[in-house]
């Protein structure tokens, strides 16, 4: 393949060039409740190239071969119109060149389990909630994407690395009378089909969860301190500031910039923040990202200061920072951009039962439902809740959306508990998808957070 | 194509073949200054055939093995996912205007000249943080059925951007244009967002409560989704929408009307049929606030014993790759009637209330029953018809189906929104408000 890409750019002339061929396999089966309505498994593949010359960057994708010659010329010719109309030229800052073949250790091949095992499997999962009455609806649906990619570039890199990504997510949806309520599941991983073998427990739990979830009460609409979950801890670490930390969001807009110079506090002294995608296992584990650069773990926040931010090339350059490896694309189709690997609030020492006594009264807030950020500000759903009394556990309540400023909610972690989790499943939306988005935490007490419910 | 077709339709009942190939550039342009020039070529074959009432379904990138593609689609078929439905016969389309040679010629040096055009003019008019960019792409797609359709069309849509942050914020004033071929963004459009944006220099907090809202074209996101998700064939069919029993029933307001019209091609991306080759027509969904009807792709018509209203599109609001996704139903060309009102009339009414320009977590909550929990970002707050500032942390919830029995006056012009649809500013009133104060 390697010959391929070099033939590709071999009559490019610009400063710097390098080429990403991918090939991409996805296996999908989905039910919509009882019934069946995707099983496919197929293949597709495509280019990325990336042109940087004299201060000009550009970017192709494409699909067929015979556009090669065309697409390398767009971007050359991309990147000389951009070069003559920046003021500021854009650099990369110095990488290795690296020689590299790497396919991570995997529990369990899915590639070589038949079609009908992974069916069932779905189907047997599927069932669970089915088998109640109030369970009117499931959508549940197996995805399995296997990358293949080579990647070249004009400083003598040549790596080929695998990415394998299992899951089975969904949601389920429960009705009495006039309400409905649904839940979110989804177990998975990057390490094989083991990770989502013998997960009954999980559908027989949400199962339970979103029966319970039409016996609740809307949570009152308010300012209150809450107790969240490892899974909304993880949410909130990387919607409410690890957008922050990828550097080419910060990058252009100054005044942001300014305020997250590292070595600004920017939060309570008990908060650690790191992004460490080197974890074997993980979800969000990899090895070199989409520029050829090898992934290392970054220090976001330390006892509340800033000490770190995740970069491409570009941005390391414009920041005068290191390189962390975190320039990451969906697939062919996309030319990378600065995404998180796996960000998580690092543990303290709190015991539940302690954050409990330290709440006193407010809410305990559980799994993530979608979250969003807008500047400073972001917004996220819960599943579900309790109120919490006195230290104790009380009535559940539904219909939860947290919304909050980024700059006070991270002086507002009042507590952090020592149980770390990391997410199984993951679907970051930078106008790129990333199902490979990892995020964690411990239970953690954010005081005044403004909940809206319906 | 043809030989893929006629291989296919002889390994099963029936089979269609879709092909698109697209082409596609955009630049843009951050703190006012040039970020990025991207292109993208992006071409596929997709194959569907039927065989015994189950379905089969393959694709590629490149139709290099024919024999390769078919026997994926054919493997499939052990899944026997249910497909009781014919493909249809369309024979000749209606003749629409979709592609605009201009569009072909449009070159990255434009787009460039457009975005910087933008951006000089809006640095002029205010003190923001300046994001702009300019797009066009170009498509032709064709579906091939072994029923004897035929179809193919070429499209164009040519667009920009812009948007003016609150420093410091990161979330702002945006509004965008589109059309089949570069138009600039207009001088009005542009002075509304700066004129807004000056509004917004001062931060408030308000009291939260029950109070009017009014929704602009970014925040109608919110409303669509929802009122989408609840009219479509599929969610009745999954009895998750609370619709299923309505038909003829008042669920909005009076002062509502809301329509599907793919054919209308003064806007880009008019449709004379949909991704499966059903003929498109203009589909009445709400009039004057009473429900008239749902969409349906062949799949969900089928199944609801109800004929397909030229809804299956491959792509929905998560992916618009229409190679690897299969059709499913989906609104596209939503229209919402304009009223009378201008935007200072609308503003003029506001006792006390939120112009909300932009929203996060729209895509959260319970969709399909019309529940909504947003943050708002950026959003205005009025009193007494006098905008006095922009508000910081504040959340807008409830229920579509409230939230529109309640619409004070809908606005005169039409914006591009949510996934194409054109729509109105909208204020409603009694909408609970949270904030910190």
């Amino acid at each position: 393949m390697f010959e391929k890409l070099e033939k590709i750019l071999a009559g490019a002339k610009a400063d710097y060039i390098d080429i990403r061929y991918e090939e991409v396999k996805e296996t999908a089966i989905g039910f919509s409740g009882k019934e069946l309505t995707t099983l496919s498994a197929n293949a597709s593949d495509g280019f990325v190239v990336r042109v940087l010359d004299q201060g000009g960057m550009a970017s192709v994708t494409f699909t067929r071969p015979d556009e090669a010659e065309a697409a390398v010329r767009a971007a050359e010719e991309n990147a000389s119109l951009f070069s003559r109309n920046t003021a500021k030229p854009v650099r990369m800052a110095k990488a290795e060149a690296v020689r590299d073949t790497f396919a991570p250790k995997l529990g369990e091949d899915p590639r070589h389990i038949p079609m009908e095992e992974k069916l069932e499997l779905v189907r047997k999962y599927n069932n669970i909630p089915l088998a109640w009455p109030k369970v009117v609806n499931t959508s549940i649906a197996y995805s399995e994407v296997c990358r293949k990619k080579y990647y070249l570039n004009s400083e003598g890199s040549r790596i080929q690395e695998d990415l394998l990504t299992t899951s089975v997510r969904g949601l389920i949806t429960a009705r009495e009378g006039g309400l409905t309520q649904n839940i979110r599941v989804g177990i998975g991983g990057s390490d094989g089909f083991g990770a989502i073998r013998g997960q009954e427990r999980h559908f027989e739990e949400k199962t339970k969860l979103v029966l319970d979830l039409l016996a609740a009460e809307p949570v009152k609409s308010g300012s209150y301190s809450c107790i969240l979950n490892p899974s909304l801890a993880g949410v909130f670490a990387h919607e409410a500031f690890g957008h922050f930390s990828e550097a080419d969001i910060v990058e252009t807009l100054p005044a942001m910039r300014k305020r997250m110079t590292l070595g600004a506090k920017l939060g309570n002294g008990i908060l650690n923040i790191i992004d460490d995608a080197t974890q074997p296992g993980q979800l969000g584990f990899y090895q070199y990202d989409d520029e050829g650069v090898e992934v290392r773990p970054v220090q976001l926040i330390k006892n509340g200061v800033l000490s770190g931010r995740l970069h491409s090339r570009r941005t390391a350059a414009e920041f005068g920072e290191p390189l962390s490896g975190h320039c990451v694309a969906e697939d062919y189709r996309y030319a990378p951009i600065v995404r998180m690997g796996t960000i998580f609030i690092q543990p303290g020492d709190k015991s539940f039962g302690e954050l409990l006594q330290s709440l006193w009264d407010g809410l305990y807030l559980l799994d993530a439902k979608g979250g969003q950020t807008s500047g400073e500000n972001f917004t996220f759903g819960a599943n579900y809740g309790y109120e919490v009394r006195q230290g104790k556990i009380g009535r559940m309540v539904r219909d939860i959306n947290i919304s909050g400023n980024l700059y006070q909610t991270l002086m507002d972690i009042s507590s952090v508990g020592s149980d770390l989790r990391l997410s199984q499943i993951g679907g970051c939306g930078k106008g790129q998808s990333n199902i490979r988005s990892c995020n964690g935490g411990p239970h953690i007490i954010i005081d005044n957070l403004i909940v809206g419910g319906i | 194509m043809e030989k893929l077709l006629e291989m296919a339709g002889r390994a099963a009942d029936q089979a269609e073949v879709f092909s698109t190939e697209q082409s596609s550039i955009s630049v843009s342009f951050h703190d006012a200054k040039l970020y990025d020039i991207k292109t993208n070529f992006l071409s596929g074959v997709s194959l569907r055939i039927i065989k015994d009432g189950k379905l089969g379904f393959a694709y590629t990138r490149n139709l290099k093995n024919r024999q390769g593609l078919l026997e994926n689609a054919l493997d499939s078929l052990r899944g026997r996912v249910e497909a009781n439905y014919d493909l249809p016969d369309t024979r000749v389309g209606q003749s629409l205007a979709t592609y605009d040679p201009a569009a072909s010629k449009l070159s990255s040096a434009d787009l460039l000249d457009e975005s910087q055009r933008i951006c000089e003019i809006l640095k002029a008019k205010a003190a923001g943080e300046i994001m702009a960019g300019a797009y066009v792409s170009v498509d032709s797609m064709r579906i091939l059925n072994s029923r004897g359709a035929d179809l193919s069309q070429r499209n164009s849509l040519a667009g920009s951007y812009s948007s003016i942050i609150f420093p410091g914020s990161g979330s702002g004033m945006s509004r965008e244009v589109r059309s089949r071929a570069m138009v600039k963004m207009p001088d009005n459009l542009i002075s509304e967002m700066a004129d807004l944006f000056k509004q917004g220099q001062k931060t408030v907090q308000p009291k939260g409560g029950r109070m009017k809202v009014l929704f602009m074209p970014e925040s109608m996101i919110t409303l669509l989704w929802r009122i989408v998700s609840g009219l479509s064939g599929r969610s009745v069919y999954e009895k998750i929408s609370p619709n299923a029993a309505r038909l003829g029933q008042r669920i909005f307001s009076p002062k509502l009307t809301i329509y599907d019209d793919p054919l209308n091609d003064a806007y880009p991306g008019a449709r004379a049929w949909d991704d499966e080759g059903v003929p498109c027509k203009k589909l009445p969904l709400i009039e004057q606030g009473v429900l008239k009807g749902f969409f349906y792709d062949l799949k969900y018509a089928e199944k609801m014993g109800a004929a397909s209203t030229g809804h299956g599109y491959r792509g929905d609001i998560w992916s618009g790759d229409p190679v690897t996704v299969k059709p499913g139903p989906f609104l596209g060309h939503l229209f919402m009637e304009p009223g009378t009102a201008s935007l200072a009339r609308l503003i003029s009414q506001i006792d006390r209330g939120i112009i909300i320009e932009g929203v996060m977590g729209a895509h959260s909550g319970n969709i399909p029953n019309g529940d909504y929990s947003i943050g708002i970002g950026p959003g205005l707050y009025v009193e007494n018809g006098r905008i006095v500032g922009r508000v910081k942390d504040a959340m807008a919830a409830g229920n579509i189906y409230q939230t529109l029995s309640n619409v004070v006056e809908v606005g005169e012009t039409l914006y591009p929104s949510f996934e194409g649809a054109r729509v109105p500013p909208l204020l409603c009133e009694g909408v609970s408000v949270t904030t910190k104060s």
